[in-house]
């Protein structure tokens, strides 16, 4: 059976499938609501525009070349800052969480900027850095820097002490214990944290872009609703639902199955 | 015997050895930080334009509740009190977002739980919601509220109710099918296995998602009142920073984040791991 193979046949089992067909359904439902609802109320342009003219002003935003650079902008603080707060992240975790006295010392200080939100310190930020680009970079790297290191120091914290006991008794060195027990064993943790960092920094990246009036997604929403152009807030708000139900979908959840399933210390 | 020893060996005997190390170990980078920041007061590294002094802080207290005469003025959310307004304006709408968000969450997350085809038709919009963080939700919310009251209410309802919703129906889900059937078999309506079996059932993980919804419904609620809000604390912040009025703002975040910190660790945390104690189907070795 060559042609079961073909990818076109595996892209019919998709739609045949028993979920997509729902999510078709509920789909076509909240659409026929929208579009009833935006017929029968006063003045839709201003409160809720028909979905064919949220359609078209997307089409009408592609031709003028807007939203293409908007995307790009949003896409490009979201890596790089997730990039930065990774490459931060996942070491300092780490690092506190080999030492018992230091993961101890740190652990109340992490728990407690974890608790102050990346928006409400955005005042603050803004007075430092007013509107510029820095300041969005700032907000991303701190709303994203606590979850992550908090998350991959539990993760060293939680691997079972009978392994690293195992280890050394067989005599393995300080860091072939790292090496080989604490960093596998807290590998989930740390794809964990990172799928949960740049959640965190991907509602960073649009709040800050609406606070600090940077171009991007955010900032396309936040300006639609001061201009009075309804039908761009709501394409901007799919945009952002749909980019990251992709991103998550297709790319993080995927690779935090494949590690969990890999490196988990799940006994069976 | 001194006294500090005997304060020490009291101390000693409260929390024993572990805790008190821990609790000693985790105050040093607090201590630090103050003390740095208090230095910076002294020496001004960094101009009190960025960073104020710690007393100008606990001072803008008295700044923004000038004027306010007594408990009654306090009670009533004058506009002399701005510090207690605010923190009760935003108080009040936590509370009422979350007896009009937990039910409804609740009661949708079981319905879904029992019933395949309600959740196949509600996730997919429940996933689309949640990705939609509370923040982007906020122009929309202005245009078809207006600023106040009734858009913060929306942002922290969409955060809330969803949460509720994915949680109850998972926690519904996880229940062992025996117990359902045994109900049944006993001769039990189906009314009987909602309030016997599902609601005890997911009870932890509905907590625990009340514990998460209000984490995330305090954040977007500060967010909301931002840009949204003409009253709260997020407002408060937001229209310091306009005046450049630092000390404020570093008031405000100090009182937001204390703010979570204690419902979250004298409230949430307790009640969750009562309720898990209590009806979490755990097994437990005699």
């Amino acid at each position: 059976m060559r042609h079961s193979r073909h990818p076109l046949w595996k892209f019919g089992r998709f739609l045949r499938d028993a979920n997509f067909s729902h999510f078709v359904v509920s789909v076509v439902v909240i659409l026929v609501i929208w579009s009833i609802t935006s017929a029968t109320i006063d003045n839709p342009g201003r409160y809720l525009p028909s979905p064919l003219a949220v359609a078209l002003s997307s089409v009408d935003m592609l031709y003028k070349g807007i939203l293409p650079s908007y995307f790009a902008d949003t896409i490009r603080r979201l890596v790089l800052g997730s990039i930065i707060g990774l490459s931060l992240g996942i070491p300092f975790g780490l690092l506190l969480g080999l030492n018992r006295t230091i993961s101890d010392m740190f652990y109340p200080l992490l728990n407690f900027f974890q608790s102050i939100s990346g928006i409400a310190i955005f005042p603050i930020i803004v007075i430092w850095w007013g509107n510029s680009d820095k300041t969005v970079l700032a907000i991303v790297l701190y709303t994203s820097f606590f979850p992550l290191a908090y998350t991959v120091l539990s993760g060293v914290r939680e691997v079972p002490m009978k392994y690293i006991h195992a280890v050394r008794t067989l005599g393995a060195t300080r860091f072939q214990v790292i090496r080989d027990v604490l960093l596998p064993g807290a590998m989930p943790s740390i794809v964990t944290g990172t799928r949960l960092s740049i959640s965190f920094a991907w509602r960073a990246v649009i709040a800050g872009e609406m606070l600090a009036g940077r171009e991007g997604l955010g900032w396309m929403i936040f300006t639609g609703q001061d201009a009075d152009l309804t039908t761009q807030v709501i394409l901007g708000m799919l945009m952002i639902g749909c980019s990251w139900i992709i991103l998550d979908h297709y790319l993080l959840r995927p690779l935090e199955m494949d590690t969990i399933e890999r490196w988990g210390l799940v006994q069976r | 015997m001194s006294i500090p020893r005997n304060i020490a060996m009291a101390l000693y005997r409260r929390f024993g050895r572990q805790r008190l190390r821990r609790i000693a170990l985790g105050s040093i980078p607090f201590i630090v930080l103050i003390t740095l920041w208090y230095m910076n007061g002294i020496f001004h590294w960094l101009p009190p334009v960025f960073i104020p002094t710690i007393y100008s802080v606990f001072e803008a207290i008295f700044v923004l509740q000038e004027g306010c005469a007594g408990i009654v003025e306090i009670v009533a959310l004058d506009n002399n009190c701005l510090m207690t307004t605010n923190i009760f304006s935003s108080l009040g709408r936590v509370v009422l977002a979350m007896l009009v968000g937990l039910p409804l969450g609740i009661g949708f997350g079981i319905l879904a739980g029992m019933n395949r085809t309600v959740s196949k038709f509600l996730e997919p919009i429940g996933i689309f919601a949640n990705s939609i963080s509370g923040i982007a939700w906020v122009p929309l919310a202005i245009v078809w509220f207006g600023v106040g009251w009734m858009t913060t209410l929306f942002i922290m309802l969409n955060t809330i109710f969803w949460l509720m919703f994915f949680n109850a129906m998972l926690g519904v889900r996880g229940i062992s099918r025996t117990y359902e059937q045994s109900v049944l078999t006993l001769g039990g309506s189906s009314w009987d296995v909602i309030t016997q079996v599902y609601l005890p059932g997911a009870m932890p993980s509905i907590i625990s998602g009340m514990r998460m919804s209000m984490g995330f419904g305090w954040r977007a609620l500060i967010a909301a009142e931002m840009i949204g809000g003409d009253s709260g604390l997020g407002f408060m912040i937001f229209s310091s920073a306009e005046e450049y009025k630092v000390e404020e703002v570093f008031l405000g975040v100090l009182i937001i984040s204390m703010i979570f910190l204690l419902t979250d660790r004298y409230l949430l945390m307790p009640l969750e791991k009562w309720t898990s104690n209590r009806w979490g189907l755990v097994w437990r070795p005699a």
